[in-house]
């Protein structure tokens, strides 16, 4: 314990490049080839050779809501209000004026006060037929559906669905003997940074290239998790695995199909998660993923 | 004594009795004390203006007004290029035309007013919690980032200092905001396609 300690003391110190002093403080405590490992170890691993992690890189991969949600009775009430208050405060439009000509010279032709100028106007096209055949245009216009066929299936594969909403992509993968529902993740490989390791695994879960944006070479979370009793008391194992997690948009809305390192994939909303997240797990990922009400 | 004025051009002499004697005198000094020079020219006298025949002036004023009416025509007949939306400025028209364009409604009752105003407040405080949300987001966004980071760097400096990198692919950055409907799939728009081809300076 008192080396941990130590350890986490150091830690700070090295930030201000003191690596003689830590050094000293260190030599107290641990043996001579300790202190030789230290040496020859990378400038900062104070986690002594004592624990080894298995470094991983997991996906964050989202598809961001591609239409406004819907707004909530007081944004309703106060959009009625500001546009009443917007009408009072505006002067006339062309169109407006239009209107109130064409309005004075109906009254007139009625009450036959009607010059010749007014009876050529009268044949032309008047503002208010202009009025009624662009409001028809917009009432026969084919606007796409807001809620979509995927929405009604509730077809869990597809990005159509929620459309309002995040989609946060899920995958079943075996991990020891069984299989869970997590982020696609997988461990670091010789010579790649964490982000590079986070874009295969991506790449390997998935047959095809999969369009998305990487948001920045920094992780965004963080969960560790250690492995079963027996693996751990094995020589040469790790102790347990820490996964980084990196930040995706997706780009394309093609459909994904499913490569061999997982066995099964899903499109999930906020409130999905909880049935097929592991609780502690979901915990550690709702903390980097952006509030939904 | 002669007092003489030399500047009058009717020259007008006073003399005493010594007029007599003055008078050949006079004779020669006339000329003399008449003599001034004026400053220097360096010019010609003027020529003198020939008289020209009026038709035919009216015939150069008429070639002239024809040229000019000529070119008139020709650069009406071009299309003006169209002014780019920045450099456009509220017609003068409408300054005058605001008394015509003034609305005459009723003034607000007193309900309605009050009914507003409670409105406001409780929007007022919508937008507060809705931006205490947003801020609280953020923050655990940031917490999140940093904790990662820390372990990272317990981890291992070098790729702590790969993961600090700046990515410079992701700036600048560009995002389509969310729109009311959804885009239809395979839409043919009637106008065709609007392609923007104005000049950029920059």
């Amino acid at each position: 314990e008192t080396e941990i300690k130590l350890a986490n003391n150091t830690n700070k110190k090295i930030r201000g490049m003191a690596l003689p002093r830590t050094c000293i403080n260190l030599s107290r405590l641990t043996s001579t080839s300790d202190k030789i490992c230290m040496r020859l170890s990378s400038f900062a691993s104070t986690q002594t050779a004592k624990e080894k992690w298995d470094l991983l890189s997991a996906v964050c991969l989202e598809r961001k809501p591609v239409i406004a949600r819907n707004l909530l009775p007081i944004e309703k009430e106060v959009l009625s209000m500001a546009q009443k208050m917007e009408y009072r405060l505006s002067l006339k439009s062309d169109h407006e004026i239009q209107l109130e000509k064409d309005r004075e010279r109906q009254e007139r032709i009625k009450q036959g006060d009607a010059d010749d100028s007014d009876m050529d106007q009268a044949s032309l096209n008047s503002a208010q037929d202009f009025e009624d055949a662009s409001v028809e245009e917009l009432s026969k216009f084919p606007f796409a559906d807001r809620i979509t066929e995927a929405d009604k299936e509730k077809d869990q594969k597809s990005l159509d669905r929620m459309l309002d909403r995040h989609l946060l992509l899920v995958v079943r993968q075996k991990l020891g003997t069984s299989s869970v529902w997590i982020l696609p993740q997988g461990q670091r490989q010789e010579g790649e940074t964490m982000r590079q390791a986070a874009e295969r695994v991506l790449a390997e879960s998935f047959d095809g290239k999969v369009q998305s944006r990487f948001l920045g070479n920094a992780p965004c979370g963080f969960y560790k998790y250690k492995y079963p009793k027996h693996i751990r008391e094995q020589d040469g194992n790790s102790i347990g695995a820490k996964v980084f997690f990196f930040k995706a948009h997706v780009t394309s809305d093609s459909p994904l199909k499913k490569g061999s390192c997982i066995e099964d994939f899903a499109w999930l909303g906020r409130d999905e998660l909880d049935s097929y997240l592991p609780e502690k797990y979901r915990k550690s990922v709702t903390e980097f993923l952006i509030d939904e009400d | 004594m002669i007092l003489v004025n030399i500047f009058s051009s009717r020259r007008t002499f006073i003399f005493t009795s010594f007029k007599e004697n003055m008078i050949g005198i006079r004779r020669f000094i006339q000329p003399l004390l008449g003599f001034h020079t004026s400053a220097v020219q360096c010019a010609e006298p003027m020529k003198k203006k020939k008289k020209m025949d009026p038709s035919i002036i009216r015939h150069r004023e008429q070639r002239k007004m024809k040229r000019i009416e000529r070119s008139i025509r020709k650069l009406e007949r071009v299309e003006r290029p169209l002014k780019p939306l920045d450099e456009t400025q509220i017609p003068l028209s409408l300054k005058y035309e605001i008394p015509i364009r003034q609305r005459q409604l009723q003034p607000i009752s007193q309900d309605i007013e009050l009914s507003q105003r409670e409105l406001l407040v409780a929007w007022s405080h919508h937008k507060q919690k809705e931006a205490e949300r947003d801020l609280a987001c953020i923050r655990k966004l940031l917490d999140a980032q940093g904790k990662a980071l820390k372990e990272l760097k317990l981890e291992s400096e070098e790729l702590y200092i790969e993961a600090t990198q700046l990515d410079l692919s992701l700036l600048p950055y560009k995002a389509v905001g969310p729109t009311r409907t959804p885009q239809i799939k395979g839409y043919d728009p009637p106008d065709g396609d609007y392609i923007d081809v104005s000049r950029k300076w920059e």
